[in-house]
């Protein structure tokens, strides 16, 4: 059934997405909600297309990218720092593990209030959004990936002659890759989540403020067309960079199958 | 038995340097309230270059024993000795060789023969070196075409082959062995048994290895170690004097077989109670 479907994976999802399309535009052309609560889509079309020409899609998009890159760069670093000595140190591991957890659990816009009150309205505080949003979600990955980690490769590097220090960069990050990849997408996604959430309220330039900027006119066209870009520019990393890192990294490990 | 008669076709010719030395080493586990004596104390020499084989029932304290002497682990008693040196932490001069074939994944078949050449002097920041040196272990276990191959494509056999080829590249003083070729086909086995020992008479080697199988013990062993049932005790020693390379299927090999069965078969519980 399922090597049927994969065969031609194209045109099922294109078709799918005619579908929602013609749906939508069907529903708007019922008439049952008045068109500046619910736009056509041509109507967000058009206003996309405008945004673009105007020169306010393009910077945003790239705005809220690069706040990404570095604030998830930053925060990669900090969660395989954490999660390195939470999974080699059963203290911190039963010290740290309810606390990033607990932190896990926490909505990311629920970072915004506080960031607001420490950094204001600055760059700084989206960073911190960010970062705090990813670190805790690539912590608990890095430190389960090397806690499942079979004893037996530890064991054979020790007997080949691997001193202690030597352990995480030669045997502990290389055996854990594939979690700390799962980790690391699943800290992108958390991160993607706080950035567009700080950008609502700190920023001039981004798809958060886009799409503030579409409430604050009541323009529900922006409004729906940045939720747009804001998945697509979500699903196409998560799918296309992080989704076709993580599968190479799976089938050299052995634990996937090559098509 | 001829034993006697064809000593000089065996690896004993001259009197060699004792290796490794176990005095008085027991081990004894603690798991909460339970105790678990897995080796009575024992006395053992290996000799430079000797190949002994570890016989006896599943829960003897065979991996035990091995374990102690790779430094996995520390004897509750006693001292065991490398060369006159107390073991105290696992190292390179020891190499272990498991029973599942441990190769890591996330490198390629010669990158993993490589690995323990890293950290010696002479290859020390010399990929090159190391690689060549790798080329030609994997040479001697017949897998130099599948340098580049990762290690989940390789079949069982292979990878036991490439996992011998890592233990010996570093050029450890003793090779241990536990139990690495049960869960191979006979004739697989076979070749592994063919490998090994040619490696055995090119390198002068010295190995202990563990197994369940009389034959495999008597194909291998210079001298076989039988052991007692829990806790594990020496109950014999035979010395297997037969010129290598030995076929499994040699009838010699399987006469050898015999005894060490009938050994480890006959009145198992007359040590224990005495
Ligand atoms: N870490 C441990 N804690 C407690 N008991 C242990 C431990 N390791 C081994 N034992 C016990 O010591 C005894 C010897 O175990 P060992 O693994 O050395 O046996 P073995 O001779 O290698 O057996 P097999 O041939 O089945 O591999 C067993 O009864 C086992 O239950
Ligand atoms: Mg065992």
């Amino acid at each position: 059934m399922k090597s049927e479907q994969a065969k031609r994976p194209f045109l099922y999802v294109s078709f799918f997405y005619l579908l929602i399309f013609a749906v939508w535009q069907m529903l708007f052309s019922a008439g049952l909600i008045p068109d500046y609560l619910f736009p056509s889509p041509v109507q967000v079309g058009k206003r996309l297309w405008e945004l673009g020409s105007d020169d306010y899609l393009l910077p945003s998009v790239k705005a809220t990218l690069v706040r990404m890159a570095m604030g998830f760069s930053i925060a990669a670093a900090i969660g395989l720092g954490i999660g390195l000595l939470m999974g080699t140190s059963p203290i911190m591991n039963s010290c740290l593990k309810s606390l990033f957890l607990g932190l896990q659990t926490l909505p990311t816009a629920a970072w915004v209030p506080i960031s607001l009150l420490l950094f204001g309205l600055s760059e700084q505080g989206i960073y911190f959004v960010i970062i705090m949003s990813s670190t805790p979600a690539v912590a608990i990955a890095t430190s389960a990936g090397i806690l499942h980690i079979p004893p037996l490769y530890l064991r054979a590097a020790r007997t080949l002659g691997t001193r202690w220090y030597a352990m995480p960069v030669r045997v502990i990050l290389p055996a854990a890759l594939p979690a700390i990849m799962t980790g690391l997408k699943l800290g992108w996604t958390f991160g993607w989540h706080g950035a567009v959430s700080a950008e609502l309220i700190k920023s001039t330039v981004g798809l958060g403020f886009l799409l503030n900027m579409g409430r604050e006119m009541n323009d529900a066209s922006q409004v729906i067309g940045i939720m747009l870009v804001t998945i697509l520019f979500g699903l196409l990393l998560d799918r296309f960079l992080f989704g076709v890192i993580e599968r190479r990294i799976r089938i050299r490990w052995g634990l996937e199958k090559k098509e | 038995m001829n034993a006697s008669v064809s000593k000089s076709t065996g690896r004993s010719a001259a009197p060699r340097a004792v290796k490794l030395r176990l005095a008085n080493v027991s081990k004894t586990f603690q798991n909460g309230t339970q105790t678990v004596e897995a080796l009575a104390p024992l006395e053992l020499e290996v000799k430079e270059g000797e190949y002994v084989v570890f016989f006896g029932p599943s829960g003897c304290g065979k991996s035990t024993l091995l374990n102690l002497i790779a430094g996995f682990e520390a004897p509750s008693a006693g001292e065991i000795t490398l060369e006159g040196r107390p073991i105290t932490r696992p190292g390179r001069d020891r190499l272990m060789m498991f029973q599942e074939h441990a190769l890591f994944p996330w490198l390629s078949v010669i990158k993993n023969v490589m690995y323990g050449l890293k950290n010696e002097p002479q290859f020390r920041f010399r990929p090159r070196k190391q690689r060549e040196a790798a080329r030609s272990w994997l040479k001697m276990v017949h897998l130099e075409e599948f340098e580049s191959a990762l290690i989940h494509e390789l079949s069982g056999g292979m990878k036991q082959r490439v996992a011998l080829a890592r233990a010996l590249a570093p050029d450890p003083k003793v090779l241990l062995i536990d139990e690495p070729f049960p869960a191979l086909d006979a004739l697989v086995r076979g070749k592994l048994y063919g490998d090994l020992q040619d490696i055995l008479t090119r390198t002068g080697k010295t190995i202990i290895s563990v197994t369940h199988d009389s034959r495999e013990a008597a194909c291998l062993g210079d001298r076989v170690v039988v052991f007692t049932p829990r806790p594990g005790r020496i109950k014999k020693e035979i010395h297997v004097d037969l010129a290598r390379p030995r076929d499994i299927n040699d009838p010699k090999v399987a006469e050898y077989a015999g005894r060490i069965m009938a050994e480890l078969e006959g009145q198992p519980d007359e040590k224990r109670a005495g």
